[in-house]
This record gives structure tokens, C-alpha cells and sequence, in this order.
């Protein structure tokens, strides 16, 4: 019985991780205030 | 003590086990995705190349032609599209700019591609067009989606606005990367002109003239299957003016040359995939198998501390009871 709540507890957590790291997401930033290039640049 | 140990144990290995199939079948697909921010510019050019000259209207051999590409994500315009169609988009705003050998404009193309920022189909949302024009992109631009696999895929051509396969042709080796090798060709098409052309001349004021854009082109691409991204592109790219209902008369050859991108720009495109890929293979190898093995190991020292604390005489079995004292013996 022990054995099954510590593995219960495992997945438990496991799960709560993926689910936390999935809605926290990526920041979507910001709209690069560079302009589209009209002129060949000299470096990368 | 060791059967605490042996369960505290367990719930690790049950936790490595279950995170590893998660983080490949659930995080990785919501996680990996274009940023909507990006802003990316690459140089190609075309040495030895022939070009018209819309004064004489002919085809003169120049040095070299530019071809500036740069794309920028609209992330305003991305929030836009995803409140009106729940998906998490991207929506870049290029510029095609043609330089010519006197550091003058031969064309620019403006152009709007949304697409899904996970799997990197076309969203017909957001005002997606070529030139100002409104299209209707059946087939991917730019970027293949992540995780590239060996099949023909369905490419936009930005000329003809219209999409058809584009193959594949081989895994390759390029700059240490093992690439994926795409090929398309495209028949000679008859195409708009652009609207922005030198000398202040129109589409009009060539059809005017009674000439037509007739186009043809074979791309290449070499892509870094785990992120999707091109390292390398190069292009056999004709153009012709063609006599509008005069198929005997020459046409004149608006633009023929063999388009590379530059080497430094290779150089970085390179180093930017290389740290790129990284963190899908994270997602998709490292992470998964890593933690798979961790679960095994964390498993196996459970079951051996189980079965420790159960064998007779060890620390957390009852204690037996001491064996009585000797019995004294006269001297």
C-alpha cells in the first residue's frame, strides 16, 4: 500500500511539472524595432 | 530507515518514468514553436549574372546581383489572428530587396506569411499576400516544420503565388549538419511584375510596351531536420521579358544567375541552428532518455533496498532475542 502512494505521489508530480511548464509557456516578446532592409549590410 | 529510503526511492523512479514519456508526447508539441518576435535578415547573391537594363531594354552581364532578405514577426498582428482564431500564429513581414551592381533597387517585394507557430502551416488569417496582392498559401515558406521528416513537401513559391511540392532528394552533410537536401522546380510561369521596379517603371508601363514576366527557377534548400530551418539556400533563377502575342520575337532576359547566400551569412545561420537545435533535442532525446534511465536506475536501488530491509539480521528486521547469559561454572 506504501509503495502504491509513493509512486501515486511520483506521478503525481510529474504530471504538475509538464502541466506548470506547459501553461507557463514562452514570452511572446515584442515587434523588433529594426526596419526591413533596403540596403545589403556588411555583416550578419 | 531503508524501507523510507526504498520508497522515497520509488516515487523518484515513478517520477523520472512518467516525465520522460510527458515531456516528449505532451511538452515538446506545445512548447516548440516559432517565436512571433523574430527578426532575421540573410544576404544572397548572384556573381556573373545577367540583368536588364530598362533604359536600352536589354539584358546586360553584371558583377553581381543582392537579393536582401529580411523577415520580422508581427507580434501585434499575431495577437490579432490568435483572438480571432484561437491558434498560436506567427505572422512575418518580409521584404525581398533586389540591389543591382550599382548599389540601386531592381525590385522589392514586400510580403505577409501567417502561419501556425507549432507546426508551421499557413493560417488564412491576418492579411497574408505577396506585393501587396492577397494569396492563399496551400504549402509551407521559409521554414519547415520542426522534427523535418524525409517526404516531399508542399512549398509557396512567392513568384507564381502558387504552392507544389517541393522534393526531397537526400540527407547530406553541410558544415558538420546533417541536412536534409529539398529540391523544386519551377516550369517557366508567367508572373506579375513587380510593383516596385527602377526608374519609376510600373507593370503598366511595361505592358505598355507589349512585354509579359515569364519566370522559371530551381530551388534548393538544405534543412537541419530537428529545428526545420534552412542552413543553406541557392536558386538557378531565370527571367524573361516576352513579346505579348509575338512568340517569334526574342525575349529579353530580365535576370539570370545562380543565387547563393553569402558566406558569412551561411556562417551564421549555421551557428544559430546549431544552439537552436539544442534545445528541441533537449526536449526530444536528452531529456526523455535521460530521465528514462534515471527511472530504471531509481527503480532497481528501490528494489534492492526492499529487499535488504526484508532479509533476516538486517538493521530494520525485529531484533532476535540475545542469547542468554553463560550458566557460571564452579572453579
Amino acid at each position: 500500500m506504501r509503495a502504491l502512494i509513493a509512486a501515486a505521489i511520483g506521478l503525481a508530480a510529474a504530471l504538475a511539472l509538464v502541466l506548470a511548464i506547459t501553461a507557463i509557456g514562452m514570452p511572446s516578446g515584442e515587434t523588433s524595432p529594426k526596419p526591413l532592409l533596403t540596403t545589403v549590410p556588411a555583416h550578419p | 530507515m531503508r524501507r523510507r529510503a526504498s520508497l522515497v526511492l520509488l516515487a523518484a523512479a515513478v517520477f523520472c518514468a512518467a516525465l520522460s514519456p510527458l515531456l516528449r508526447w505532451y511538452a515538446f508539441p506545445r512548447l516548440a514553436k516559432v517565436p512571433p518576435s523574430q527578426y532575421q535578415s540573410v544576404v544572397m547573391e548572384a556573381k556573373n549574372a545577367d540583368l536588364i537594363d530598362y533604359n536600352k531594354m536589354e539584358a546586360r552581364k553584371v558583377s553581381k546581383v543582392n537579393i536582401v532578405q529580411t523577415l520580422k514577426g508581427n507580434v501585434e498582428q499575431a495577437k490579432k489572428v490568435k483572438d480571432a482564431t484561437g491558434r498560436d500564429v506567427v505572422v512575418w513581414d518580409t521584404l525581398s530587396y533586389i540591389v543591382g551592381p550599382d548599389g540601386k533597387m531592381v525590385s522589392s517585394i514586400p510580403e505577409r506569411y501567417v502561419f501556425d507557430a507549432h507546426s508551421q502551416e499557413p493560417v488564412h488569417a491576418g492579411g497574408e499576400s505577396v506585393d501587396g496582392t492577397p494569396v492563399r498559401r496551400d504549402g509551407i515558406e521559409y521554414k519547415w516544420p520542426f522534427l523535418t521528416e524525409k517526404r516531399d513537401y508542399q512549398y509557396f513559391d512567392m513568384q507564381t503565388r502558387t504552392s507544389a511540392p517541393i522534393h526531397y532528394r537526400g540527407t547530406r552533410t553541410f558544415h558538420g549538419l546533417e541536412v536534409y537536401y529539398f529540391e523544386q522546380t519551377i516550369p517557366w510561369t508567367k508572373v506579375p511584375l513587380p510593383k516596385k521596379m527602377p526608374l519609376g517603371v510600373t507593370p503598366e508601363v511595361v505592358k505598355q510596351t507589349g512585354l509579359e514576366r515569364w519566370y522559371s527557377t530551381k530551388r534548393m534548400f538544405w534543412v537541419d531536420p530537428v529545428t526545420g530551418a534552412p542552413v543553406n539556400g541557392e536558386e538557378l533563377h531565370k527571367e524573361e521579358m516576352r513579346w505579348i502575342g509575338h512568340p517569334e520575337k526574342k525575349p529579353i532576359t530580365a535576370f539570370a544567375g545562380h543565387v547563393k547566400m553569402r558566406p558569412d551569412y551561411v556562417d551564421s545561420t549555421v551557428d544559430l541552428v546549431t544552439s537552436q537545435r539544442v534545445l528541441v533535442l533537449l526536449l526530444t532525446s536528452y531529456l526523455p532518455w535521460g530521465l528514462l534511465g534515471l527511472g530504471c536506475l531509481l527503480l532497481t536501488l528501490s528494489l534492492v533496498l526492499e529487499a535488504r530491509s526484508r532479509r533476516p539480521g538486517s538493521g530494520t528486521a525485529p531484533a532476535e532475542d540475545p542469547a542468554p547469559d553463560p550458566e557460571p561454572v564452579p572453579a
